[in-house]
């Protein structure tokens, strides 16, 4: 057991190495570090809202958008690379199982994925942190209460952001075990996200009484089998409204994730075992 | 108690389903094979033979259609029978990223070579293909040559039993391969099995004890080098100083006896030992 954990870990360690080296990383990277510095500069055309929530929106959006975009073309590409260069001959033809190399290849992705998160989260706590000081004296310049803001929060969310990505990054995983070409796995990637982050539309129709046909069965399929990222979205009520989250919310979010982590990197091993290489 | 062979296919297929329709192709067709321990074994064959498909399937790659193979005695597929087995694929590509050092680290990691043995492994390793002094250099500098002794020092690290080459010499000059026979010979002089997949029939000739022939996914000839061919209807004698008046003083004495002369002809050296005669210490590095 140490042992293969040993190996996954040299495999995701390599791939780590070469995600960062991409191009296309570092594009995303900096369009993301762009998009939440940018908050601070476009913060007058809040249209009312709080500034606040203003800038955190746009942090949060970058790290979902650029996020998202990064773990299903990044996680897909490093498959892909491997199959296609050939270089996973090298690697399989060693004692090392497929379960090993896909659990190397997520751990690697992953680990990129937390350093996205990691330094956008950062760069959001900086500027959340700068203007809810300005806020915070001219609030106490009117004797107004001053904005609630939870950097403790924020860590919370960076890692509930962060899960997210692993479960998308196992998803594009497992789809990409399957598939025949890098294209094939970034769309149907792409539609599985698309699809995880609609959720809620699908569980409404769920529950309006309709007869029992294809359609309702796809429904109930697409329901109970793809996990409902919408619910990693808790960032309004961990940073800015702390306190807010039900009891046993996180705990649940966290488990459900991890448990979708675990199925879908298992659900990738059954249908690489077979594969060609 | 005396081990088993190194290999030992028993009727192997393997089909693959090409086109939209799936329609069948038999890569390997019935093959059976065994490939004794401590030996060069050369497999050979022209291009889609089933050659590199047979060795896949050997290494658990490739899943077979039907027939079993077991390595070492333990079924192909299990990766603790590859835990024995070094395998350098047809032009390897490693990542260029990785210095040749570091390749070859990463490799006996997930070889594994117990933690505190990878570097004495790795230096041993290296030093085997004699790229030692470029080791430092990132792969993506190497050259074709230098790619196969490093791909070869990955696929030696763990120290395995059983070694599978396809292609070594693919792309690489007539020094460097020699090179690599050398290195060839000198694992087989550690008592390593040695699988060899070339087109080189000369270098196999030279370092192959073992010699199989595929034709179209079939075995088509397998047995000892020197059996399969060794000519016993012809003779060859090699004179020196031979005059008109000896020669024809001899043809009659053949005769004589029931013999027949067939030819008269000066030996030859091969291109490749003038080759390497002439083009003396110029290698890759």
């Amino acid at each position: 057991m140490k042992a293969a954990f040993s190996r996954a870990l040299w495999i995701a360690r390599i791939t780590f190495l070469e995600a960062i080296r991409q191009r296309f990383f570092a594009f995303l990277f900096v369009l993301g570090a762009a998009l939440v510095l940018a908050s601070g500069a476009v913060r007058v055309f809040d249209f009312g809202h709080s500034e606040l929530k203003f800038i955190a929106d746009f942090g949060f959006g970058g790290l979902f958008l650029f996020g998202s975009i990064l773990g299903v073309v990044m996680t897909a590409q490093l498959f892909f690379a491997e199959i296609e260069n050939r270089t996973a001959l090298t690697l399989l033809a060693k004692p090392l199982s497929r379960g090993e190399f896909l659990a190397g290849k997520f751990l690697g992705a992953w680990a990129v994925l937390g350093v996205f998160v990691a330094v956008l989260a950062l760069l959001l706590a900086a500027m959340l942190g700068w203007r809810a000081a300005e806020l915070t004296q001219l609030a106490a310049e009117r004797r107004l209460s001053p904005p609630e803001l939870d950097f403790a929060g924020l860590g919370l969310y960076a890692l509930l952001q962060w899960l997210r990505l692993g479960v998308v990054v196992a998803m594009v995983l497992a789809v990409a075990a399957a598939a025949r070409t890098f294209l094939f796995a970034v769309v149907v990637g792409a539609l599985a996200v698309l699809a995880g982050q609609l959720q809620w539309l699908s569980q409404e129709l769920l529950l309006k009484p309709a007869e029992a046909g294809l359609a309702h069965a796809g429904l109930w399929l697409l329901t109970h089998l793809l996990p409902n990222l919408q619910q990693f979205n808790l960032g309004d009520a961990l940073v800015l409204a702390p306190h807010q989250v039900a009891d046993g919310t996180l705990p649940w979010v966290f488990a459900s994730g991890l448990a979708y982590v675990g199925a879908f990197l298992a659900l990738a091993t059954f249908l690489f075992r077979r594969r060609e290489i | 108690m005396t081990l088993g062979p190194a290999i030992e296919v028993r009727r192997l297929t393997k089909d693959f389903r090409v086109g939209l329709k799936g329609l069948k192709l038999r890569a390997v067709d019935d093959l059976s094979l065994s490939i004794p321990r401590g030996q060069v074994f050369g497999l050979l064959g022209p291009n889609g033979c089933g050659k590199s498909t047979t060795l896949k399937v050997v290494l658990g790659l490739v899943p077979a259609t039907a027939g079993e193979v077991t390595i070492l005695g333990q079924p192909s597929a299990t990766a603790a029978a590859r835990a024995r087995t070094g395998f350098l694929p047809e032009a390897p590509y490693f990542h260029k990223f990785l210095s040749g050092r570091e390749l070859v680290r990463y490799c006996a990691h997930l070889s594994g070579v117990p933690a505190e043995r990878v570097e004495a492994a790795v230096d041993e390793a290296v030093a085997l293909v004699d790229m030692t002094a470029a080791a430092g250099r990132l792969v993506g500098t190497y050259s074709k040559g230098m790619l196969q002794r490093i791909g070869l020092a990955q696929a030696i690290v763990h120290d395995p039993e059983l070694v599978i080459l396809d292609e070594p010499t693919a792309g690489v000059d007539p020094v460097g391969a020699a090179a690599i026979g050398r290195i060839i010979e000198a694992m087989r002089a550690r008592g390593k099995t040695v699988v060899l997949c070339s087109h080189l029939l000369g270098q196999v000739e030279q370092v192959c004890d073992r010699v199989a022939i595929m034709d179209k996914g079939r075995l088509v000839l397998e047995g000892a080098v020197d059996e399969v061919l060794e000519r016993r209807d012809r003779h060859v004698l090699t004179v020196d100083d031979l005059t008109p008046a000896a020669l024809a003083a001899a043809e009659t004495a053949l005769v004589a006896h029931g013999a027949r002369l067939g030819s008269v002809t000066h030996p030859r050296r091969s291109l490749e030992e003038l080759f390497r005669e002439l083009v003396t210490g110029s290698r890759d590095a």
